[in-house]
């Protein structure tokens, strides 16, 4: 049995995904151990520095979606994650988004369980302004799908199968379900799938995460330091899903 | 206590307050325990089951925290394993619980 890490990463003209990514190795290396591979394009294939041994596995992305991030709207390039089920050579995945960091070895004791997909259906903001909530924005049970962890099952194969069709006809699943949000977004996808197909497990502790509008101002192996308004926190072992995407540009 | 003194009070109370739900979080995430494929929290609720089916049978089965049954045919070790993790988290927490303590007065 195999096990490893997925991640999806593509530059876009506003963020440089590919600092995160390198962070989010560093991370891996430290507290999971496990092999990695990174799907990504040319463009960002080449601005990787060395990494040690890591899987490439080069695609072209879609380049047909968008974000609001800090006021603004920006490219979002999200669309290949639906083919994680073809692109892991994993037996069990953990598919993980790069601005997620690991400062723990929870997801190898959630690894080490049986399941066919698991992931978050819930939140907590460390800064305690629940800015994420992902309440009231849908009729559907919301699950992020920044880590999910997957094996290759027949109820796997058929949950990305349906994660495929909900992309490609997004519009109709966004009016069925009264997603609030017109852009493309793989928590919806994936939650329409497992409502859809009556499958997946819930981790049962919430994803620890920080909104866009927080500041990362430092960070070592151990944890990060953030900034909220004029307040100033930390986090030490904990993992957590940070949605400032400029914190790794130096 | 003048208004500017009780804002920086109330400021120092949310920030111990956070502190002390975001220790909780990072208490119950440290707690996940995978034990033969099944997955459990090594809280109290857990290591009382545990230690109570224990005295009545051998080997017993138990719900885990996604209600899948789960064969233990090795109590001890289990008992155990609940411990150390239930321990080891609860001394993370007393550290920083101390802390805020301190910050407080």
């Amino acid at each position: 049995m195999t096990i490893g890490v997925l991640m999806y990463c593509f530059d876009t003209p506003d963020i440089n995904y590919h600092r995160l990514a390198e962070r989010c190795v560093a991370q891996i290396r430290k507290y999971l151990k496990l092999e990695i591979t990174i799907v990504t394009d040319l463009e960002t294939f080449k601005k990787f520095r060395p990494m040690g041994m890591i899987n490439y596995k080069l695609v072209e992305a879609k380049t047909t979606n968008t974000r609001p991030y800090r006021g603004k709207s920006i490219a979002w390039y999200n669309k290949e994650r639906a083919l994680a089920y073809e692109h892991s050579p994993y037996d069990t995945t953990i598919l993980m988004d790069c601005d997620y960091f690991v400062f723990s070895s929870t997801l190898l004791e959630l690894a080490n369980t049986e399941f066919d997909m698991m992931l978050h259906d819930r939140v907590h903001d460390l800064t305690g302004h629940n800015m994420i909530s992902g309440e009231d924005e849908s009729t559907l049970p919301l699950v992020w799908a920044t880590v999910t962890l997957f094996k290759k099952t027949t109820n796997t194969e058929a949950i990305f199968s349906m994660i495929k069709h909900v992309q490609e006809y997004y519009t109709h699943y966004r009016n069925l379900y009264r997603i609030r949000y017109p852009n493309y977004r793989n928590d919806y996808a994936f939650a329409i799938a497992l409502h859809q197909l009556n499958l997946g497990n819930r981790i049962p502790t919430p994803m620890t995460m920080l909104a866009d509008r927080v500041d990362v101002v430092d960070s070592d192996e151990d944890g990060i330091v953030f900034k909220h308004g004029d307040a100033v926190n930390f986090t030490s072992g904990q993992d957590v899903h940070v949605m400032d995407k400029e914190w790794c540009n130096g | 206590m003048d208004i500017g003194n009780i804002k920086k009070h109330s400021d120092l109370n949310f920030e111990v307050a956070q502190a002390k739900r975001n220790a909780l979080e990072k208490l119950r995430s440290r707690q996940l325990l995978a034990y033969n494929e099944r997955l459990f929290m090594a809280d109290a609720n857990t290591i009382n089951l545990v230690s109570t089916l224990k005295q009545h049978s051998k080997d017993f089965y138990v719900l885990d925290v996604n209600d899948n049954p789960c064969h233990v045919n090795d109590p001890d070790d289990f008992l155990i394993k609940l411990i150390e993790r239930n321990q080891e988290t609860l001394n993370a927490y007393q550290q920083l619980h101390q802390d805020l303590a301190k910050k407080r007065k």
